[in-house]
């Protein structure tokens, strides 16, 4: 399955991603719809999209009473069926990233479901830092800095090794 | 191997489903006292105010069993565990074998020992039969007292007031949900039951209920004029089903006491969910939670074991949530103040939010969290804290959304 990848480095904390999200949901622009969220942090100068990984074993597919978050056999996003969720919240307790949210309208809960395939977030994000792509593939640029780290241990950087 | 699991709620089903997701041969019997297919006890109370449909409240399809090779024994229970032959011996007197076997029995209403309490026109809010016959009795205009003010009585309390009963609520307590709030959350949350139009009595002693002629119940309480009502609920906590147990080597102190691979002292037999007394996230070895996200962390654990698994449970961490009477009231963890506890406070009272943090030196070991949904998620995000006895030095900064994950992402 493909995920959304977030590259923190590249983020340049437009909201793009949150507006989109919110756009897509309810046709409009409140971003307190979106459930992709920025996360700000000033000290460290850093901005971080963040919204479901689509856990293997997602908590809050275990935990729901209602037996209503299944997993979509065709996206393979973690999703919420309206119809049997209660409203009891107990997922926006057992999620530990808080990619779950509440929709005050319709008193269910509610997340992303990678907009079926194709996640506008992805789509509006200006610099590049939230890409679409295969789960196995994803934070591959994590990776290579870890085997950069690693190459330079043992001196394979090292021109003529 | 024959399995056997008694049990058809969740710490039975989380069980079910992890044993077979590794073994796909084994044969499973699941024996459950209550008939028909399983329904989720949380969504009881959402049915009785009309939130969710009746059907919604069934988890399982009668094929769901079939599919997963599972032989199925509804509405009969187990009588008698004979540990030395590893059989079972059912009410009416067949017996079924087992190699390995889960008690996933679940727990039962508490009825406190108030004279005259037993008897008609006293509920709970527990199974679907007791659910069936409080909707059948809820008609406008007819007073309800719950005694008690933990989640099920509350929740029994606002689906009454809902429904158009005239609702009252004794809490023997000075403060309603004593283990789920502090003093604080639960004023604050006692407004909003209040306001809607729920009478809500704290401190108080329920001594006697008397029937009168007119079929009306007559509860004489200390201090107070007597309050008449045409049914009472009662939510005043539950104890475990054991008693299959009596007579067996199984220990059994105030539940099973299970090990963290939820053995109990008999090698083979397992036990969660209610029933069981498992470790605690905070290091307490045997502890009884009652609630729904630690009887599917006990199945899930004990399921892999009996599938032969070496999987060890990281311990419970008690979390509560619901909304009511218009507010979302979470608590999880330790979130009552006391010597060498520090605590983050935001108290918003007039806006009805009120988020408490408690750490023990800089490391979160609970939370309370009263009004949005919002705060809801921001409990979330602490679990991992609490889990992992990660320091969270800004706990400020925390509560506004910041420190997305206990690793260092940034």
């Amino acid at each position: 399955m493909r995920i959304v990848e977030v590259d923190p480095t590249s983020c340049v904390a437009c909201r793009n991603c949150e507006y989109a999200c919110a756009f897509k949901q309810t046709g409009d622009f409140d971003i307190k719809d979106s459930n992709i969220r920025v996360n700000f942090y000033p000290e460290e100068r850093a901005c971080i999209p963040w919204t479901c990984v689509h856990c293997g074993e997602g908590w809050c597919m275990e935990v729901c009473p209602a037996g209503a978050i299944l997993r979509n056999p065709e996206t393979g996003a973690v999703e919420i069926d309206a119809n049997h969720c209660a409203g009891c919240k107990m997922c926006l307790l057992a999620c530990p990233s808080g990619s779950i949210h509440f929709d005050k309208v319709e008193l269910v809960s509610k997340k992303c479901d990678l907009c079926g395939g194709d996640p506008a977030c992805v789509k509006f994000c200006t610099s590049g830092a939230l890409q679409f792509v295969e789960e196995e593939e994803a934070y591959s640029f994590r990776r290579e800095s870890l085997d950069n780290k690693l190459k330079r241990l043992f001196g394979l950087n090292k021109r003529g090794s | 191997m024959q399995i056997v699991i008694i049990g058809n709620s969740a710490a039975g089903l989380s069980a079910l489903s992890r044993f077979r997701s590794i073994d796909r041969e084994s044969p499973i019997t699941l024996i459950s006292a209550e008939s028909g297919t399983a329904y989720s006890k949380v969504l009881l109370p959402y049915y009785l105010r009309r939130k969710i449909p009746y059907e919604n409240l069934f988890i399982r399809r009668p094929e769901d069993y079939t599919q997963a090779g599972i032989k199925t024994e509804f509405g009969v229970k187990v009588k008698r565990v004979d540990t030395e032959s590893h059989t079972l011996t059912l009410e009416d007197g067949r017996t079924i074998g087992f190699a390995r076997l889960l008690i996933a029995t679940g727990s039962r209403p508490f009825l406190p020992p108030i004279e005259g309490l037993a008897g008609a026109n006293v509920y709970h809010l527990w199974t679907l039969s007791d659910t069936e016959q409080l909707d059948s009795l809820f008609r406008p205009g007819q007073r309800a007292l719950v005694i008690g003010s933990g989640f099920i009585a509350l929740q029994a309390a606002w689906a009454a007031q809902q429904r158009g009963l005239k609702v009252t609520v004794f809490e023997l307590l000075p403060r309603i949900m004593p283990t789920v709030l502090d003093d604080r959350a639960a004023a604050v949350l006692r407004q909003k039951v209040e306001e809607h139009g729920v009478e809500v009595r704290i401190g108080i002693h329920t001594e006697a209920v008397e029937r009168t002629r007119k079929g009306l119940l007559r509860v004489q309480t200390k201090g107070h004029p007597p309050l008449d009502v045409d049914l009472i609920i009662v939510g005043a906590g539950v104890r475990p089903n054991t008693e299959l147990l009596d007579g067996s080597p199984v220990q059994i102190d105030r539940g099973i006491p299970v090990d963290e691979y939820m053995e109990t002292n008999v090698p083979g037999i397992y036990a969660a969910g209610d029933v069981a007394r498992g470790p605690t996230a905070f290091g307490e070895t045997h502890q009884t939670h009652a609630l729904w996200p630690t009887a599917v962390e006990h199945g899930r654990i004990a399921g892999a074991n009996m599938a032969g698994r070496s999987v060890p449970y990281q311990g419970s961490l008690n979390m509560n949530v619901t909304e009511m009477f218009g507010i979302t009231v979470a608590s999880m963890g330790k979130f009552i103040e006391d010597e060498g506890l520090t605590s983050h406070v935001i108290d918003e009272a007039g806006q009805s939010r009120y988020v408490k943090i408690i750490l023990r030196e800089g490391i979160p070991i609970g939370a309370v969290a009263l009004g949005d949904a919002d705060d809801t998620v921001i409990l979330g995000r602490l679990r991992p804290w609490i889990r992992n006895q990660r320091s969270l030095p800004d706990v400020g900064g925390f509560l506004e959304g910041r420190y997305l994950l206990p690793r260092q992402v940034a």
